[in-house]
């Protein structure tokens, strides 16, 4: 057992001052001189042709300086597949689709200018629903699908609506369905979910005379962007920059990818060299960022009598809305999971991501995998059940363990602290002891949830001259507390107090390549890049410090920013009087990595390897359904998480506890609702009802720590798995509770009713 | 239309022409420069805008600049008094309620409202204080604890 000083530690944050003294900076917080501001006009059509706009009445507005559509746009661009131009072009493909944008010099002029843009459309058929939208009739939204470029992992279906379709098969499913003794088939759907961060998403961009191009954007990739974005504008990297605000006023995936950045950029490029701010509204963000994928889950699974899952054919449909956005790697993603974390000999999974005219689909919480776990959750109830074995104990004879081959059967599984996950939740519970009050019930859910594999990370830690630290990285800190673990890891490799140690925000002037801050990669994939830059700054020191204190390198140890003997303490020298005794006119000692995961192989590219590490969780909730008004209220909620190994227990547990909540707002009160012509309905926070402090259950946040091999001191994520099982557990103790199960999210109060009405009429 | 407003922010006192239809949101971070205030929604619905006027929280999206003259405001700014953090501010670091930190200003002053006039409040009095105020980071279980950790602290103060 290895002691750590900072690594493990319940170390307060180190933005938390900042953050309560209102001097954090967040992207809406920045201002330039000089600076223009720049506003959207929308489609308010799901799907129409352009056939003319006119800004003539628009440019004669004094105080506009710029006005672009679609006739001004660069190219496509998209992370995995590029359909996405930076306004509609020929037509718009959603309600809330840019058409045109302006730049002038208040937000109350360029309002004005978008109320004299005259633009004409001709309606075309829209569809909404994606299972309509699959077949050979439906109108085409994308009918140059064939021709987008797009990364090797995907497969679009060329003159379809069908962007990505994905295929795992493990075993002979024919043999698995004889083997069966009992098979079960249903379909679960889930709805539209928006992110719901409260930071409005923002973007300044300007343009140098030399023609670089910088945008200080709340992106959750900065690296990312900028390679999405020299690829459309046909720029070299080091020609544009993005710069991270210190802060992100939480991102949740619904902040990366191509969004109000496009259109800012589109106006710098004709705006004199004068930087654009553009803040989109709440109504902006609910209709025209990016959801959740709305999913439809078919899982046909067959069972042996003892509980064994034996086989399990899933289909899942991936409804990504207008534009694919990161829709073929979310389903990617979320396929490579649908079977659930069992052991199962034969499996087949067909993934689907298919466009409808609907608000865009991306990157959220999960990335996926929250969709199929609803299903294959779900299931797991329903077969325990009907063979009458208790849902704890069925989840436990099929989890997955250390060395199984994972479900879809691409690679052996290492650190798997499912079944530990699983048995702490129940047990905290109290799961043997049913609860006496009448409507009360409790479920039970589980999950894994996987990283982008390969994706790599770089780290310089920079030793100044007195001895303080500072780190580059290009995380982003969105709340989920990159700046502190990671400040932890390089605490623990140097030997210097955290308040020694500044974390510099991204800057892809400044800050090296890292892939995003997504997929729950950071502590893995950073951490492992900070760790070893910190030891390399380290060992630059140790070479000089050795022969000062006459010995060798190896006999050295770090502590409280000083370097000592290890067998005799008293002869040390502080980091300054080491730096200072090799450069005495002065220099910095830039310590560095990079982090690239080996992987079992690679096929191309993003998203082409098996996952580098999966984490696993289990949640069990209690709940109290009243029947004559189908009101469900959440009153325990247990989160059991196997994160490796804990860097922060304070930071975890606020994961575990965010992520709860976050999950019970979609199982119960959130749905983005799309009327007859494809519009959002709900699009302020007083109609989309994220969970308030009082929806909030007794919540106990637990960690498992099943070391992985290759992360920092064992450490994998944890951000995104918080979010899997929640759903599923609380549908779990609903039928626990009066008998009725409910297949299609959110599990609002009608749902439940009618299903009671129906469990009267067939009794 | 323009009208010049007189107000006393955090102690300090301001004299400022503003538009009649300008927000005390906008006034404060557009005029003032006082940006620890967040925008979330400019409907009232998410809190983040929090700030006390004359003692009372209120969403200062929902307040025209021109309502607030003559009035005295707190806002997140104001809360450390000579460079020493309030009790709530402490209890938000030391009890880890700060993620993404976007509610943290108006949650502080939705719980200094609370704690100015109720220094005893149940934990149930806690989340009706700040109910108005949506989280999407923590679930809440932080932020009330460390609420109830300041009052206690504030009350041993006193």
């Amino acid at each position: 057992m290895v002691n750590y000083f900072a690594v493990g530690e319940p170390i307060p944050r180190v933005d938390a001052v900042e953050k309560v003294t209102g001097r954090a900076i967040y992207g809406n917080d920045l201002f330039f001189a000089n600076m223009l501001y720049g506003k959207a006009l929308r489609s308010p059509y799901a799907h129409a042709k352009i056939v003319n706009i006119d800004v003539t009445k628009a440019q004669r507005l004094p105080g506009v300086k710029a006005i672009v559509t679609g006739k001004d746009n660069p190219g496509l661009g998209g992370e995995a597949l590029k359909d996405y131009p930076f306004l509609a072009v020929d037509k718009v493909r959603y309600v809330g689709e840019p058409v045109a944008a302006v730049a002038a010099v208040d937000e109350e002029t360029a309002e004005e200018a978008l109320d004299v843009i005259a633009v004409e459309y001709e309606q075309l058929p829209a569809v909404l629903d994606p299972l309509t939208a699959m077949k050979p009739d439906a109108p085409l939204i994308h009918e140059a699908l064939h021709t987008y470029q797009h990364i090797p992992v995907i497969k679009p279906i060329e003159h379809t609506n069908i962007c990505h379709h994905v295929q795992f098969l493990k075993g002979d499913m024919d043999q698995g369905f004889a083997e069966s003794d009992v098979i079960f088939e249903d379909t679960f759907t889930t709805q539209m979910v928006h992110h719901g961060a409260i930071e409005l998403h923002m973007a300044v961009a300007q343009v140098d005379p030399a023609g670089k191009i910088t945008v200080w954007v709340t992106n959750d990739g900065p690296h990312r962007l900028r390679n999405d974005l020299a690829a459309v504008l046909k720029m070299p990297l080091s020609k544009i920059r993005v710069v991270s605000p210190p802060y992100m006023g939480g991102g949740f995936g619904g902040k990366g990818g191509l969004k109000v950045e496009t259109l800012c950029i589109a106006l710098a490029l004709r705006s004199d060299e004068r930087p654009v701010k553009m803040v989109l509204t709440r109504e902006e963000v609910m209709t025209s960022s990016i959801v959740r994928h709305p999913s439809v889950v078919t899982l046909k699974t067959g069972v042996k009598k003892d509980g064994r899952l034996w086989v399990r054919e899933a289909r899942v449909v991936y409804d990504t809305g207008a534009y694919a956005e990161k829709g073929p790697t979310v389903c990617q993603q979320g396929s490579v999971a649908a079977a659930g974390p069992y052991k199962l000999k034969h499996v087949k999974v067909d993934g689907y991501c298919v466009y409808t005219n609907k608000a865009i689909a991306g990157a959220y919480r999960g990335y996926g995998i929250p969709q199929v776990a609803w299903a294959h959750e779900s299931q797991m109830d329903i077969i325990a059940h009907e063979l009458g074995i208790d849902p704890v104990k069925i989840r436990v004879m099929n989890a997955v363990e250390e060395g199984d081959i994972s479900p879809t059967g691409q690679q052996v599984l290492h650190s798997v602290g499912l079944k530990e996950c699983i048995s702490r939740a129940a047990e905290h519970l109290g799961w043997e002891k049913k609860p006496d009050q009448k409507n009360r019930g409790r479920g039970i859910a589980c999950g894994f949830k996987n990283t982008k594999t390969p994706s790599g990370s770089s780290a310089v830690v920079k030793v100044s001259q007195d001895g303080s630290v500072e780190i580059l990285t290009s995380s982003i800190e969105a709340g989920q507390g990159p700046k502190t673990v990671l400040a932890q890891m390089a605490a623990e490799e140097l030997g210097v107090p955290l308040d020694r140690i500044t974390m510099v925000s991204p800057d892809t002037d400044v800050t090296p390549y890292d892939a995003s801050t997504t997929s729950s990669r950071t502590t893995f994939h950073m951490g492992n890049a900070v760790k070893k830059a910190a030891r390399d700054a380290r060992d630059q020191l140790f070479a000089i410090a050795a022969p000062m204190l006459n010995v060798e390198t190896g006999e050295l140890r770090v502590e409280k920013g000083e370097i000592y003997v290890k067998n005799k303490p008293e002869l040390r020298h502080s980091f300054a009087e080491v730096i200072k005794h090799q450069y005495g006119a002065g220099l910095d000692i830039i310590g560095r990595s990079s982090f690239y995961p080996v992987v079992q192989r690679e096929t191309g590219g993003m998203w082409s390897a098996p996952s580098i590490f999966w984490m696993f969780g289990a949640h069990c909730v209690e709940v109290e359904v009243d029947p004559e008004t189908g009101q469900v209220k959440v009153l325990k909620a247990i989160g059991a998480h196997d994160v490796g190994k804990v860097i922060n227990p304070i930071t975890c547990e606020g994961q575990i506890e965010g992520g709860l909540v976050h999950g019970i707002g979609p199982a119960l009160y959130e749905e983005m609702l799309i009327g007859p012509k494809g519009e959002v309905q709900n699009t302020s926070l007083l109609d989309y009802k994220i969970c308030r402090v009082l929806d909030v259950p007794e919540i106990t946040p637990l960690i498992v720590e099943a070391t992985h091999r290759d992360g920092p001191y064992g450490a994998k994520g944890i951000g995104e798995m918080t979010v899997v099982p929640t759903a599923s557990a609380v549908a779990n103790a609903i039928y626990d509770a009066i008998g009725v199960r409910i297949k299609d999210l959110p599990i609002t109060p009608e749902r439940i009713l009618n299903a009671l009405r129906e469990k009267e009429l067939n009794k | 239309m323009q009208k010049i407003i007189n107000v006393i922010v955090n102690g300090e006192f301001y004299e400022v022409s503003v538009k009649s239809n300008m927000t005390l949101l906008d006034f404060l971070r557009d005029k003032l420069g006082l940006t620890g205030t967040k925008g979330g929604c400019e409907t009232g619905a998410c809190g983040a805008c929090t700030v006390l006027l004359e003692g009372k929280p209120v969403n200062s999206c929902l307040v025209f600049a021109v309502e607030a003259h003559g009035k005295d405001i707190l806002t997140v700014e104001g809360l450390a008094e000579n460079g020493q953090l309030h009790p709530l501010q402490e209890a938000f670091v030391s009890e880890g309620a700060v993620q993404c930190g976007y509610c943290t200003p108006g949650m502080l002053l939705s719980a200094k409202a609370l704690l100015d006039g109720n220094p005893n409040p149940t934990e149930t009095e806690v989340k009706e204080a700040i109910a108005g105020n949506l989280c999407r980071c923590t679930g809440y279980v932080k932020i009330v604890k460390a609420i109830l950790v300041a009052a206690e602290k504030m009350r041993r103060r006193n």
